[in-house]
């Protein structure tokens, strides 16, 4: 385990200094680093590979509700870490008040550790919260009921604004958002109204329901309010879209909205997402979604992206490293990083996908200034295991061989594979053949539509369309007078 | 003998006419045709039915009217005399049959134009007497002059379309139907009901054989919708037999497409199964259209698709299997099916899917690699293992064949299988390909001009002008605006008052 490096033991402010020096080193010296172990096709979470990141600096980093979110991630994906996440993932709960989270972190803790003490539910607990939140429950709608009564548009919205912060406290996402989006027709001022829709936003990201948070982070980026609060709230947005867009698997979109956010970010909005998320969140996007030149000048001399990129140091070297043609180095970062990611709540799902496209997309890069290759450098490059493994590397029946064969029917690789000498050749188009075979295609298509609606017009002019039977009519009788035809097979 | 020289007579008086004015030539063959047709009637040309030696009297390229009546009366009297349809003398190599064959090789077309029905009548009789006779190639031959000398262009749907195809096909000569078939019909024999614009005359040179052919001229029997869709039926039957793809899928295509009221006819089922296997042959692959299934071209009416498609289900999984790529699935297809291919007589075009199934997986791998064993190849094409001496000859008749553009390269260690190596796609022989290029564009060139001459003869006949499309034109902007303004228009207008009360 090289948690010696220093940008390994997690994204901590005080690292931030060192990291930074150590970046800026690494595009001009590559340090070699010997990866602990490389796995190319490992989707799931790895068992063996310790994570980087300390449990309790990371969970540091994040406020409010996705605090246990992510800690019962971690305690039900990584082995290693899950009794110590669990605890404190419960310990978390029962800060709060919500009891079906308390239950699930102890349901699940007595699955990975039945001998703990916090194993066991604390009957007592949960029954004096449940009595709690019923009351508060039915506290708050008399209240509102009241309000509505008196017909006075502020307390309405309070009402309902503290009903649903009541809900959302005690896990009722459905409730709290459908108390929120009550809130509306009682908003007076903007203000109210971006108050609101951050509510709602949170609510939304927390259920994983993108598509509202797509509409309205929408909404509030068109709302009205004062120029020193839209400038506050612009990060928060950016950063919120850019998010439900990478959940939706729009990796470009998402990339660019991440490249976009400004650096006042900081740690105002840490309830979702934090300044190190958005760093790596948009470098793995930027990696998967955009050539070498776009990630050299949008993301690496991004004035803004800069300032995030500077927390998550090694995502900086990664994308270095794919900028200067060097997509071993890239692969050994991001692959030692995989336990990691595998153990972020919005990017577990999302890490199979995105490390597939930025290998293809690595693989096309790499022969876009070759005419042919020797697949040899290429396995040495893409699939250094198999090189050591098998006696012959670049046979048809290996994976890598059969991952190019993939790329080609797919379209994404324009070259042929030659067996004989184990290259990889890529095609050269003669534009004057596929001009003279492209003319031709469409004027025979033409020729071929035009006739067959000329014919169309003469049928219906004559009269001659195909009609129902009205007995044998004189047509038949004179088709009788040949024998038929012998067919043909 | 004053029906003799008062024959001769009338038919001198027409020669000596060549040099006039096509209005007054066109009055006098009316008046000739006319008199024949009354000689005709009134049985007087009896004497002469018998007399071989009248016809000798006649020249059939300069005296066609007169030769083909008289022709008509020996014709009918050996059929009363013998009792018999085809007596040995109509027969090929009969004596009227050697007549009949000198007139339909050296007749003038302009004069037959006034006797179309006598030329039609004595076309379908030389067709069926070969039948008869079972030669039927000598028939389809004649018929095939014939029918190029009265309309060379061939754009009008006649009876005798049909006629010749079907020879041809019987004759197994289908090379013999090209010179036809390769004409585009763009128009069937209508009546001309409106004025013409021009007065013209059936003599006259027109640009386009739909003013001669039509309805009254009897040049074609009385057609109906079964006549064209079996003519485009077998003649792409005999594009299919001389394996010109593309062509028999446009033949085919046209039938199935051609517009139907409600129902449909089994004449267009039966092409569309054949259309199917031979979309298979020609591209090598399914046509997706809109996430359709085997789509018909564009413009077939969707009830019709729909019945397609549920009367031609076997056809169409065969098609999908082929798409999927997998030997063992599409034999295993073509097996359980076996009864439905041959009580379609499809049975040899769905052998030769199974041949290009190969070709074509060989020819999609020469897109991947530029050079493989032979022993990869035969892993990648066939899933079971199958010994290399299947594969090696097949690909060898692949490249022999011109089908593939590859080269096969015997490897130094002898233990391993040869080296495919495919061609890279621009290494062919340049200069001819080229000029073969150039031909084909030539020719699709000069095939598209005659659609736009007869695309504008279309228009003509239906009184679509320039002037006609743009009222129409006009008109459907009138109607859709004056749905659209209820909702747009009147609330702008609306707006436009609020904004001057308020100004106010």
């Amino acid at each position: 385990m090289d948690t010696t490096l220093p940008d390994a033991s997690g994204p901590s402010q005080t690292d931030m200094d060192t990291a930074a020096l150590e970046a800026s080193a690494a595009i001009t010296t590559p340090r070699e680093r010997v990866p602990v172990k490389v796995e190319d096709d490992a989707d799931k979470v790895n068992e063996a590979e310790p994570p980087k990141f300390d449990l309790d600096t990371y969970i540091a980093n994040y406020t409010g509700r996705t605090r246990y979110d992510r800690l019962y991630l971690i305690g039900t994906c990584s082995p290693l870490l899950s009794t110590d996440a669990l605890k404190a993932a419960i310990t978390e709960a029962k800060t709060s008040k919500d009891v079906s989270r308390y239950e699930r972190a102890v349901r699940a803790l007595a699955d990975v550790a039945p001998n703990d003490p916090d194993a066991s539910l604390d009957a007592a607990w949960v029954q004096e919260t449940n009595r709690y939140v019923q009351t508060q429950t039915e506290r708050l709608e008399h209240e509102l009921r009241g309000y509505k009564n008196n017909l006075i548009k502020e307390s309405i919205r309070m009402g309902h604004e503290d009903l649903g912060n009541h809900h959302y406290e005690t896990g009722d996402l459905a409730a709290a958002s459908k108390a929120y989006s009550r809130m509306r027709d009682y908003c007076t001022t903007p203000n109210h109204i971006t108050s609101m829709l951050f509510k709602m936003v949170n609510v939304a990201t927390e259920r994983g329901d993108w598509m509202s948070v797509q509409s309205n982070a929408h909404r509030l980026r068109n709302s009205q309010s004062k120029p020193e609060d839209a400038a506050k709230n612009l990060s928060k947005i950016s950063a919120v879209s850019a998010l439900s867009q990478m959940h939706q698997g729009s990796y470009l979109e998402a990339t660019n909205s991440f490249l976009s956010v400004p650096p006042d970010l900081g740690d105002t909005y840490n309830e979702v997402i934090t300044p190190n998320d958005v760093a790596v969140y948009g470098g793995l996007c930027a990696l998967a979604s955009m050539n070498r030149d776009e990630l050299q000048k949008n993301v690496l001399d991004s004035q803004t992206f800069r300032n995030f990129l500077e927390l998550e140091p090694h995502i900086r070297r990664a994308i270095a490293f794919f900028c200067n043609f060097k997509f071993r180095q890239c692969f050994d970062i991001l692959e030692a990083y995989r336990p990691d990611y595998l153990l972020d709540i919005h990017l577990q799902r999302h890490i199979p996908q995105l490390y597939k496209r930025i290998r293809t997309k690595s693989i096309e890069q790499y022969m876009i200034p070759f005419s042919r290759v020797t697949l040899d450098s290429m396995a040495k490059i893409f699939a250094p295991t198999v090189v050591g493994g098998e006696a012959r590397p670049t046979d048809i029946s290996s994976p890598f061989v059969q991952e190019l064969v993939g790329l080609i029917q797919d379209g994404v690789l324009n070259a042929r594979i030659d067996l004989e000498k184990g290259l990889l050749v890529s095609n050269q188009i003669d534009l004057r053949a596929e001009v003279q075979r492209t003319t031709l295609e469409s004027l025979r298509e033409f020729n071929e539509e035009a006739h067959l609606r000329i014919l169309h017009a003469a049928v219906l002019q004559a009269g001659l369309e195909v009609k129902p039977e009205k007995g044998e009519g004189p047509g038949l009788g004179k088709a009788g007078r040949f024998p038929r035809g012998p067919g043909r097979d | 003998m004053t029906l003799l020289s008062d024959i001769i007579s009338a038919s001198a008086h027409l020669h000596s006419s060549n040099h006039l004015p096509s209005d007054e030539y066109d009055c006098r063959i009316r008046e000739l045709v006319e008199y024949w047709r009354r000689l005709q009637t009134t049985k007087a040309l009896e004497s002469f039915a018998n007399d071989e030696s009248f016809l000798d009297r006649f020249d059939p390229a300069i005296d066609s009217i007169p030769f083909l009546f008289v022709l008509r009366v020996q014709i009918q009297k050996v059929q009363e005399l013998n009792a018999d349809l085809f007596p040995a003398d109509i027969r090929p190599s009969g004596k009227l049959w050697t007549r009949a064959a000198q007139f339909l090789a050296s007749f003038d077309g302009v004069q037959v134009r006034y006797a179309g029905r006598e030329w039609r009548l004595l076309v379908e009789l030389v067709g069926q007497a070969s039948q008869a006779a079972s030669t039927p190639l000598l028939g389809a031959t004649l018929v095939k002059n014939a029918m190029l000398r009265l309309d060379p262009s061939c754009a009008v749907f006649t009876s005798s379309h049909l006629l010749l195809v079907r020879l041809c096909l019987q004759a197994k000569a289908y090379s013999c139907a090209l010179p036809v078939l390769n004409k585009q019909i763009c128009h069937f024999p209508i009546s001309l009901g409106r004025p013409s614009s021009e007065p013209s005359v059936l003599c006259a040179d027109h640009g386009s054989s739909v003013s001669f052919m039509t309805e009254a001229s009897g040049v074609s029997s009385k057609i109906s919708y079964r006549d064209y869709l079996q003519y485009f039926l077998y003649g792409g039957m005999v594009y299919m037999a001389l394996k010109e793809w593309r062509k028999a899928l446009h033949f085919l295509g046209i039938v199935i497409s051609m517009p139907s009221t409600s129902s449909v006819s089994l004449i267009m089922v039966e092409a569309y199964k054949k259309w199917v296997l031979v979309g298979l042959l020609e591209k090598g692959k399914l046509i997706y259209f809109r996430e359709q299934l085997c789509p018909p071209p564009s413009i077939t009416t969707p009830h019709v698709v729909k019945v397609y498609q549920s009367l031609a289900r076997p056809y169409i999984i065969l098609a999908h299997t082929f798409e999927r790529g997998d030997l063992k699935k599409l034999n295993a297809e073509i097996d359980a099916a076996m009864g439905v291919w041959s009580a379609d007589k499809n049975l040899g075009l769905v052998a030769q899917v199974v041949a290009v199934f190969f070709s074509q997986t060989v020819i999609k791998l020469g897109k991947t690699f530029a050079a493989l064993t032979m022993a990869d190849l035969s892993k990648q094409v066939f899933p079971s293992p199958v010994c290399a001496e299947v594969t090696g000859p097949a690909v060898s008749s692949l490249i022999m064949s011109r089908a593939l553009n590859a080269t096969l390269v015997q490897t130094k260690d002898h233990a391993e299988s040869s080296m495919l190596r495919f061609s890279s796609i621009h290494s062919l022989p340049r200069l001819s390909h080229e000029l073969d290029l150039q031909s084909q564009l030539k020719q699709e060139m000069k095939l598209m001009e005659t659609l736009l001459i007869n695309l504008g003869e279309t228009n003509d006949n239906l009184g679509l002008s320039d002037e006609y499309v743009d009222s129409l034109h006009k008109g459907q902007i009138w109607s859709g605006s004056s749905e659209v303004n209820p909702t747009g228009g009147e609330t702008g207008l609306e707006m436009d008052e609020d904004l001057m009360g308020d100004m106010s």
